[in-house]
């Protein structure tokens, strides 16, 4: 047996993996009956689905073949992915200026062409443009600085 | 004539001054948007959310309503100029627009692209104004079982004319009706799928979702591509096409209007299929089809008045029967229900402030883009020498503080993280992301009507092929899917998405 279709299998293992957690949460939902469906009928029919769908994926994936999966950049990825999580842990606690200056500068660093002084500018301009918009015009309940 | 008092009490709404000015602020934005190439209308609507928050809601959707069919008329500019799509619905223009541009007519080509688009928003307002009230009289007859089947086929339909494999497409659909689910189940009250976060009672939040997929993942997987935009500077030529290129162009812009008016309105159509297929038939119908390719400005004129044609009535089936055909179109319902409107027939009936106003508005905003638009181009090909590397940090920055403060709770940011990095995944695996968006919307409606259809029928599911509407909805749904099945027609539909 051989993988012919690494999309595929890789979209089927996904998907296969969302149904199996979905089944698992639901399995203490009460199904109920088709005339009176239970919060555990739509959720374990679509789980099932899913299952269904994924493994049908794998199978087709083992008979057809398709294209190699394109390189994971993981780099950007991640720091990205961490640099937003920060801003989510930072915002209350410390404010909307020093998160924005953060989140800006891990955002702008992870690109290929990272300048400092650009960065610094941008991040300057951010700032000023979002505290003038979010917080004066729209009025939006966001602190500026660290509440002490 | 209840269309001229419909429309009568629409201007009165859009042409206060406050909504003259969102609808201006939504054209330009979104012409904006439209020319930088790596961000679209999804990733905007979705980013500007939580703004249209803080307004009224017909201010809301006139704003994000001039977003989408700004956009038409900024990604041409682009296509032309630099011969890089500025929306993925102008691809077909770079062909012969940017032709043109070489030949030194990109004046005329610019030109026919606002003015074919301006007869298309005309003709598209119309004809929401006149197909949307019945279909919305219609609509208010059918029960739960014509709901369900009628999301049923919407779904089918909108997988079947996405890109990509239908396999993986029908499962991005189930996964989205699956997350859709989450939070507390409005019938029982039991929290379902919260793995014990508190965060989750509510649900995933739409927001969240639609930036981290549209906005995020999208920034991620557009580092990795290597972009080298050559310009065609130098004179733009006179922006006003001639009258015989006006009178060339006219059964361009007449058929690219049709189609696109009719693609619109299909589920999974809008504005980038209309586009597309409106090349092709024009290459098919035109006289001298062989300068289609080397400048021809009928290949200019036709997709992008489809393409504005098509931005437009893909509203009618969102307006009116509550259901989205493509993502934006998901937004804009999820715009209506952070205004606590449920979207869906009585709309019109409960809201027509919001609904006439709404119309009223798009026949402005594409006033006020094509008189606008001509003199403003050479800012916008200005705005073009902005780096991605700067535009990227502003679009994390702003789906962040989007993703904070619809709720204000850090908990969304986090979802928002978690999708980002689904999203990428499934970009990688060529998973399209807007099936799922359009379950995720779908999933806690398709679920309650579902529920209620079968408790009238006491459990007995055939109630769907009972209902004579329900089982034509079921009926066009299975035949879309055996039709695709067939390897003949799926080889021909790959050719024709891949033109």
């Amino acid at each position: 047996m051989r993988i012919r279709a690494p999309k595929d299998f890789w979209s089927g293992v996904m998907f296969c993996a969302f149904a199996a957690v979905a089944l698992f949460a639901a399995r203490g939902y009460s199904m109920g009956s088709a005339g009176r469906m239970g919060p555990g009928y739509f959720p374990l029919l679509l789980a099932g689905l899913l299952g269904a769908l994924g493994a049908a994926l794998i199978g087709r994936s083992i008979l057809v073949g398709g294209e190699p999966i394109a390189r994971f950049h993981v780099i950007p990825l991640t720091v990205i992915a961490a640099a937003i999580c920060l801003f989510g842990v930072l915002i209350e606690p410390v404010g909307l200026i020093v998160s924005l200056a953060v989140l800006t500068v891990m955002s702008a660093w992870v690109g290929a062409q990272f300048r400092l002084a650009e960065t610094v500018a941008l991040a300057a301009a951010l700032i000023l443009f979002c505290v003038g918009v979010f917080v004066y015009a729209l009025g939006l309940p966001l602190n500026l600085w660290p509440s002490l | 004539m209840d269309v001229i008092s419909n429309l009568g009490l629409g201007f009165s709404v859009a042409l206060t001054i406050q909504n003259i000015t969102y609808c201006l602020i939504g054209a330009l934005l979104g012409t904006l948007i439209g020319v930088l190439p790596g961000i679209g209308p999804v990733t905007t609507v979705a980013m500007l959310l939580p703004i249209s928050f803080t307004l009224p809601p017909e201010s809301a959707m006139i704003l994000l309503a001039g977003i989408y069919y700004g956009a038409q008329y900024g990604g041409s500019t682009t296509a032309i100029l630099v011969n890089i799509p500025g929306e993925a619905s102008s691809v077909v223009t770079t062909i012969d627009g940017h032709a043109m541009a070489r030949q030194g007519r990109a004046g005329p080509a610019l030109g026919i692209a606002a003015l074919g688009s301006f007869f298309a928003g005309c003709a598209a307002t119309l004809l929401i104004a006149l197909a949307a009230p019945p279909l919305a009289t219609i609509a208010l007859q059918f029960g739960p079982a014509e709901y369900f089947s009628l999301m049923v086929c919407g779904l089918i339909a909108a997988v079947v004319l996405a890109r990509g494999s239908l396999l993986k497409a029908i499962a991005m659909v189930v996964l989205g009706l699956l997350l859709g689910l989450v939070g507390t189940d409005v019938n029982s009250g039991a929290r379902r799928f919260n793995f014990g976060m508190t965060g989750l009672a509510d649900g995933i939040e739409f927001v969240a979702i639609s930036m981290a997929i549209y906005g995020i993942a999208e920034v991620v997987y557009n580092l990795e591509q290597k972009q080298a935009a050559k310009m065609v500077t130098g004179a733009l030529g006179r922006v006003w096409p001639s009258f015989a290129d006006v009178k060339q162009c006219a059964g361009s812009i007449l058929r690219g209007t049709g189609l696109g008016a009719i693609l619109g309105v299909l589920p999974g159509g809008g504005a980038l299929l209309a586009s597309f297929a409106a090349y092709t038939v024009e290459k098919k119908v035109a006289s001298a089809p062989r300068q289609f390719g080397r400048g021809d400005i009928r290949g200019v004129a036709a997709p992008e008045s489809a393409n504005n044609a098509g931005a437009q009535t893909s509203f009618i089936p969102m307006l009116t029967l509550g259901i989205p055909g493509n993502p934006t179109m998901a937004m804009m319902i999820g715009a209506l229900m952070i205004h606590g409107i449920a979207p869906g027939p009585r709309v019109m009936t409960d809201r027509p402030g919001l609904f006439w106003g709404l119309i009223a508005s798009m026949w402005l905003g594409n006033l006020m883009l094509v008189v606008l638009n001509l003199p403003l181009v050479g800012i916008w090909v200005r705005l073009l020498r902005v780096p991605y590397r700067l535009l990227y940090p502003v679009i994390i920055v702003f789906c962040c503080i989007g993703a904070y403060t619809i709720n204000n709770k850090a908990f969304d940011v986090f979802v928002m993280s978690f999708f980002a990095i689904f999203g990428y995944v499934a970009l990688k695996l060529e998973c399209e992301p807007a099936p799922l968006i359009l379950g995720f919307v779908l999933g806690p409606m398709m679920e309650e009507n579902l529920r209620r259809a079968l408790l009238i029928s006491r459990g007995d599911p055939m109630v769907f092929l009972q209902e004579p509407i329900s089982l034509a909805f079921l009926v066009l749904a299975a035949g879309l899917l055996v039709v695709m099945a067939v390897p003949a027609i799926r080889i021909r539909r790959e050719e024709a998405l891949k033109e």
